[in-house]
């Protein structure tokens, strides 16, 4: 079976960016089929009935957030998040670098569903070569008819444009996204108002990852129950996985869902064992913001709420693979200095919080800390947990909690 | 007879051992009394070592003080014109001194141990006037290989909104 | 469906109005839910967490909707999950707030330390320190020892110059973004922004100057720390060693409150000083806002320029004399003259004004009594159909209107601009009429820009057809349709490019067209309607009530026989036909009214300063400034406030009033006046729309919201709580009866051939106050003058121009741009002047 989402790695396929090739192979038939036989609410039926969720990692449904938005004439937006800043993932860099014209035709039936005539792709500054192939694939679609004014032959209109972010993970966040486009400081805002009732410009929004848009095209295709076939019953369907760290086979893998975590690390049709013969230590399953798990975890599925009893989740699911060399504490001190560095440092907790809680490590690692610092860790995590405005603050605990409940004597062999 | 001399001798005795006690009374103001270490008399306003004044302004001796004697008004210092390594100094500091009840409460309140109550105790005015003592009479010499204020120093060297305790170099 | 949610909180149930966020609510009850970044004027974001309570909804039963209920009957509450904040939060119906749980005061003090881990803890030396909200809360709520060791905290610059008006301590902020907030929201000057991320977020001005905005000084009365702090203040006193006074700015017709904080110094050689300026809440009037002219114009008070005693000429040399040798020669000199004029400033208070017309009017039977540059007419019509008592433009909202003409109020009456700009925003029709585009006009819903000589023609026009049903679309139709639907109405006028002439036809025109009865019932005569001049002075209203009119006697009676005004009394003196002329705080030759003192007989002068009118007197009374007396103020609302001494007089100087009193004694006007609340009292007799008041009732306060004081948590300190006072409005005529319409002279149009030149206002202009104040130097306006691109053909943005009409010579930068009409021109930075001149252009060579 080939790809369903990394399509440019099929045999033939390598240049499914260019638009002739793209349709050659079924692309845009989706759009063509939503256009010619859906209305809007059957569109969004489709999606609520695949079980599609958000690959960004919160997992929300992508039916119901489109269900959200208030059936009504005005303004709305389809915004694309590819501000992907979280620590090893690069799956969407590759989506919309090889494969662009799936997450258009994706968010073009998004836009189709809501009634939004304009969408935006918020970029991490950072993707410069990626926006380029996404941008000139863009333009071939404007010349095709396939973005603009009567999109193939339909009364459907949507534009399609670009915005590049300065480099700020937490424009990740979809309500400092949003400020962010428009032109205000990449802050989030308190929840509610959400953005499917005022988002962008103070408009019905809906914000969704580039992954989950690269699935619409596929889901239309093949029907709901297809995409249901695949994964479990509440995690359906396939997710792309980005390896990384000590791993034999470091790159992104499209999985079926409910797929064992040890399987990916150590089946050679995805990671492939760890390199040197050096045994598993830790894997972070979502980057940094998750916390950190070991052996005894891996046997767990891959799916949302695999890792609940681990105590950590499979959010964007980029797994950072550490191997016994690997000093916990520096590994957790790396991750506090990011969130440190990345705090927007609008709430209270989360900007001061999160740089006590590196100024003590600091203390730890070069050996000066005590026993009582590492109480005064663990007690600031936990203080900042469930008071911070968005989820910024809550990923930035993880590190901390999660390494020291699983390596204690780690730490304690850095005190005097 | 004898008990008329008995009792003169026995008087003449009480006077005779107090020729060779150690007298009660000091020849003030040449000789001075020497009071306890915590004695609580004048107040001096005082110096780190390189001659910048202790006290940066903050009033709160006034604000502490339960007879209102102490009047403060602040500044704001420059690199060139430094008086405290702090952001501000006193522009001006008076005590009444008849006002004064020697409490210690301004010792107390001060945050940079800019005012002591020392061991002073030669208070006399006057007139009323007389009774206010400033900035320049309280406040004290200049250290050896300390310079005085105001002083100019190198910028940036000193940014604490309030010093450290450390004496500053 | 009523407009009131039921909610308890902490087992007290209160009704507030829908929408109202849960913190305010509790503030209602007096359960105070401790906040930073909250500020009930703002809108809130969540940011600094401080204010996280348990806040539970009722649960209701999916399928069947109901209420679901314990076992008691009581309503199943659902906390959710964690802590929600309040200041976001809004009330929904049966919420059960917990603000004094475990888990709340935990809360409170985690949130706390987090914001102390950077705080530098510079209280002693902190300028904020003991009236700062986040002292105040940690006494309260924190935790009394430190866990972070002081060499960790971040370091930052402390002595940031944003513009000259005020510094920024970065180690201090909070970053709760209060200041920035105001900035967008309130004051609509976007020029602070935050830069950097996280613990480095810092506030940044992006303005050249630095903070250019009118507002910046309230940015530092909402820092809840001592982040910001104003030019004139820093390190000025602690705030418990100052003093409060209530008082009353007396630079605009606006009449905000304020508190006057004073303290003694040293270097004043003990006297008491103004230290501070900060507003005094009065939400009808001011809010809590203050602009920074009413901030920081108060050095003039301490100068040493002042008067500080009576002067005669003698041997043609002005000495210092004694108040009675000064007091009788002006008395003899007044009473041996053959003709006598009175001519006041419109600053002076309404006991001031009251004497002054007794003196004229009873001592010396002299009608003769003007003020110095009338520029705005129809005080008149205003005592008929003025704004009506008991209104608040804060009230104004969707479905209604305001019609602004001829004036700009952000440079005239700021706080004007920002509550007419608010009610805006909360979607009140705004129509400004002007010759040229303002700070106004982005917010109007119709924007007119009509040619200065047509500005009355278009609203005459415009009430026209505001009175006949048209079916039109012009642009006009539809502002008259959009005014006179509006539920309320009320209409500013100014004077900008416009004659004395015209603005009395004008506030006739802008009557007739509030006297339109829509369903029976006409835009006045009740509350948030009614007409509003932009007087160009603190007390022009006043001048009007007490009869410093030529031809009106206090409570606009008319007088028997009109007596000479101000352009009779300069031609008079000029060709000698007035003897005598005294003039109380106004500086005719220095204005360019007079030329010199021409062939007056006696020039008596009272004033603060030594003006150029003052040189050449005869007699100079030194007067007292507004902040070492009292006395009241009537504002451009009609409302009557007082105010109340704050400092010790200048010298030998004396209250206008009193002055004018003792030199009416002599000249048997009655018996010298002692006190300022009786001279008040008399004048309530003679000014029948002031009846019912005394200084009393004009000291009383009722309870505002938000509450600002006692145990309020928004501001540390008690400055901004008012507790002396709330004023009270006179009622217009068209309260009480039905007033006609006004009859109209027939139109004339004043335009003249060439290219028009307006006077028009900028705050902060040149002038004998406020060119003492040391913080607004360096940000005195500019002299530029604006003109359309068509007319600027030889002239580029930038270029240095000689502006030369009848009336002024002038060099300005030149503006172009086409907020300015075709053929117009508009000069700003120097006084403002009433009409239109020709005025011819060159360019300077470099």
């Amino acid at each position: 079976m080939g790809h369903i989402l990394l399509r440019h790695r099929d045999e033939g396929l390598e240049n499914l960016h260019q638009l002739d090739v793209y349709r050659a192979n079924g692309g845009y038939d989706a759009l063509k089929k939503v256009l010619d036989e859906y209305s809007k609410d059957e569109v969004i039926t489709i999606i609520r009935d695949s079980n599609l969720r958000g690959r960004g990692g919160a997992g929300f449904p992508a039916g119901l957030k489109w269900g959200f938005i208030p059936k009504v004439d005005g303004d709305k937006y389809v915004v694309i998040n590819t501000d992907e800043s979280e620590t090893g993932t690069f799956k969407d860099r590759e989506l919309v670098e090889r494969n662009p014209h799936q997450v258009i035709e994706g968010a073009l039936i998004a836009a189709y569903a809501i009634g939004a005539k304009q969408i935006y792709n918020y970029f991490r500054g950072e993707f410069m070569s990626a926006a380029f192939n996404f941008e000139e694939a863009l333009q071939e679609c404007y010349a095709a008819g396939l973005i603009g004014e009567n999109i193939m032959g339909s009364d459907f209109s949507c534009d399609f444009s670009c915005h590049y972010g300065a480099g700020a993970y937490i424009c990740g966040e979809e309500t400092a996204l949003l400020n962010s486009l428009q032109g205000d400081l990449g802050q989030p805002w308190s929840k509610p108002p959400f953005p499917a009732v005022e988002g962008l410009y103070s408009k019905p929004t809906v914000v969704n990852n580039t992954e989950t848009l690269a699935n619409v095209p596929p889901i239309i295709m093949n029907g709901a129950d297809w995409y249901k076939s695949m994964g479990t019953e509440r995690s359906a369907g396939i997710k792309i996985v980005c390896l990384s760290g000590h791993i034999n086979k470091p790159g992104n893998y499209e999985v079926e869902m409910g797929t064992s975590y040890r399987d990916i690390l150590f089946d050679e049709k995805y990671g492939g064992g760890i390199p040197n013969g050096k045994k598993f230590k830790a894997l972070l399953p979502s980057g940094g913001s998750g916390p950190v798990i070991v052996d005894d975890a891996l046997d767990a599925p891959m799916t949302y709420e695999g890792l609940t009893e681990h105590g950590s989740v499979m959010g964007s699911a980029s797994l950072i693979v550490m191997d016994e060399t690997v000093d916990m504490v520096w590994a957790a001190m790396k991750m506090i200095h990011f969130f440190r560095h990345e705090s927007c440092g609008k709430c209270t907790p989360c900007r001061e919080g999160v740089f006590w809680m590196k100024i003590v490590i600091d203390r730890i690692y070069n050996g000066i800390g005590t026993e009582k610092d590492i109480k005064t860790l663990e007690s600031v995590a936990n203080q900042i947990q469930g008071n911070t405005l968005c989820a910024l603050g809550e990923f930035a605990i993880n590190p901390a909690l999660a390494t020291i409940r699983h390596f204690p004597e780690e730490y304690r062999a850095k005190i005097k | 007879m004898f008990e008329t001399f008995a009792a003169l001798a026995q008087g003449m005795a009480t006077s005779f051992k107090h020729l060779f006690m150690k007298p009660v009374t000091i020849q003030y103001p040449e000789e001075k009394r020497q009071v306890h270490e915590r004695f609580k008399g004048r107040h001096v306003l005082n110096r780190y070592d390189n001659g910048l004044e202790k006290c940066i302004g903050c009033a709160l001796c006034a604000a502490a003080c339960p007879a209102d004697a102490i009047f403060v008004e602040a500044a704001e210092n420059s690199d060139d014109e430094r008086y405290s390594p702090g952001e501000r100094f006193a522009s001006t500091y008076e005590i009444n001194l008849l006002r004064c009840i020697f409490c210690g409460y301004c010792e107390d309140a001060c945050p940079t141990e800019a005012i002591t109550l020392e061991h002073n105790y030669e208070l006399s005015f006057y007139d009323r006037e007389g009774a206010i003592y400033t900035k320049d009479m309280l406040i004290v010499d200049v250290p050896v290989n300390g310079r005085s204020t105001p002083q100019p120093v190198e910028p940036g060297a000193f940014n604490r909104a309030i010093p450290e305790m450390e004496d500053p170099k | 469906m009523s407009d009131l949610v039921t909610l308890t909180i902490d087992g007290t149930e209160l009704s507030v109005p829908k929408g109202t966020r849960v913190a305010d609510a509790a503030k209602s009850v007096g359960i105070d839910i401790p906040v930073f970044c909250h500020h009930p004027k703002l809108e809130p974001v969540g940011a600094c967490r401080m204010c996280l309570v348990e806040i539970g909804m009722p649960m209701r039963d999916r399928a069947t909707g109901e209420p679901m209920l314990n076992e008691d009957g009581s309503p199943k509450i659902n906390f959710g999950r964690g802590l929600q904040t309040s200041c976001t939060a809004v009330v929904g119906e049966g919420m059960v707030v917990h603000t004094d749980t475990e888990a709340v005061t935990d809360v409170r003090g985690t949130l706390l330390e987090f914001q102390l881990v950077n705080h530098p803890l510079d209280c002693p030396i902190c300028d904020k320190g003991g009236e700062c909200p986040l002292q105040n809360l940690v006494m309260d709520h924190g935790k009394m020892e430190s866990r972070v060791y002081f060499e960790d905290k971040r370091r930052s610059d402390k002595h940031v110059s944003l513009g000259d008006l005020i510094f920024l301590d970065r180690e201090r902020c909070i970053q709760c973004a209060r200041c920035i907030r105001f900035q967008d929201e309130v004051a609509d000057d976007r020029v602070l922004q935050f830069h950097n991320r996280g613990v480095n977020l810092e506030i940044v001005t992006m303005s050249d100057p630095g903070f250019d905005s009118y507002w910046s000084g309230n940015t530092t009365d909402i820092c809840p720390v001592g982040a910001l702090t104003t030019a004139d203040f820093r390190f000025g006193a602690r705030p418990w060693e100052m003093t409060p006074s209530a008082s009353i700015c007396s630079q605009c017709a606006v009449g905000c409150n304020m508190t006057v904080n004073t303290r003694r110094e040293a270097r004043s050689g003990g006297k008491p000083v103004i230290k501070r300026i900060l507003p005094r809440q009065n939400e009808a009037v001011n809010e809590l806002w203050l602009c920074d002219k009413g901030r920081f114009t108060h050095d003039y008070v301490a100068s040493p320029e002042r008067l500080t005693s009576p002067m005669m000429r003698k041997d043609g040399e002005l000495v210092a004399v004694s108040w009675d040798e000064a007091l009788n020669a002006a008395a003899e000199g007044l009473q041996a003259a053959s003709s006598v004029a009175g001519l006041a400033g419109q600053r002076l208070s309404n006991e001031d004004y009251f004497m002054l017309q007794k003196l004229f009017r009873k001592g010396l039977k002299s009608g003769n009594l003007d003020v110095n540059n009338r520029q705005i007419g129809g005080g008149d019509v205003v005592a008929q159909v003025g704004i009506a008592a008991g209104s608040d433009l804060q009230q104004l909202g969707k479905g209604d209107a305001i019609l602004v003409v001829a004036s700009d109020l952000h440079e005239e009456a700021p706080l004007w601009w920002l509550r007419v700009k608010q009610a805006a925003d909360r979607g009140a029709a705004l129509v400004v009429i002007n010759g040229r585009s303002t700070r106004l006009s982005s917010h109007a819903t119709h924007n007119l820009q009509a040619d200065s000589g047509d500005i009355v023609a278009t609203v005459r026009q415009l009430v026209s057809m505001a009175k006949v049903e048209t079916d039109g679309t012009g642009a006009l139709d539809a502002a008259a349709e959009t005014l006179i639907t509006a539920n309320n109405l009320v209409a500013f006028y100014g004077y900008e490019g416009l004659s004395y002439e015209e603005t009395e036809s004008l506030a006739k025109a802008l009557a007739n067209l509030l006297l339109i009865q829509m369903d029976g019932e006409p835009h006045v005569g009740r509350m948030n309607n009614g007409l509003i001049p932009v007087w160009p002075y603190a007390n022009t209203q006043g001048a009007w009530d007490m009869g410093i009119h030529p031809a009106l006697l206090p409570s606009y009676k008319a007088a028997k026989m009109t007596g000479m005004d101000a352009v009779a009394m300069f031609a008079g003196a000029a060709d000698g036909s007035l003897d005598a002329l005294y003039v109380v705080g106004a500086d005719p030759i220095g204005d360019g009214w007079m030329a010199d003192r021409g062939k007056l007989g006696l020039l008596i002068v009272q004033e603060l300063f030594m003006t150029k009118t003052a040189v050449t007197a005869d007699i100079i009374f030194p007067a007292q400034s507004w902040a070492e007396r009292d006395g009241t103020f009537t504002n451009g609302e009609r409302r009557v406030q007082r105010y109340y001494p704050a400092i010790r007089p200048a010298g030998d100087s004396r209250p206008d009033w009193q002055i004018l009193s003792q030199l009416g004694e002599r000249v048997g006007a009655g018996k010298a006046e002692t006190v300022t609340s009786l001279v008040f009292r008399s004048l309530t007799k003679a000014a029948r729309q002031y009846k019912g008041m005394d200084y009393r009732s004009l000291g009383q306060v009722e309870a505002q919201w938000p509450v600002v004081g006692g145990d309020d948590r928004y501001y540390g300190g008690n400055a901004f709580a008012n507790t002396a006072g709330l004023g009270k409005q006179w009622a217009a005529v068209a309260e009480s009866k039905a007033v006609k319409q006004f009859e109209m002279d027939d139109a004339v149009s004043s335009r003249e051939d060439g290219l028009l030149l307006i006077n028009a206002a900028s705050l902060y202009t040149a002038g004998t106050l406020i060119d003492k104040s040391a913080v607004l130097a360096p940000r005195m306006a500019k002299i530029t003058l604006t003109i359309n691109p068509v007319d600027a053909t030889a002239y580029e943005d930038g270029d240095t121009l000689m502006v030369r009409t009848d009336r002024v010579t002038v060099q300005a930068t030149a503006v172009v741009s086409d907020d300015v009409m075709v053929g117009t021109a508009v000069l700003r930075g120097v006084k403002a002047m009433n009409g239109t001149a020709v005025a011819r252009l060159s360019k300077i060579k470099e």
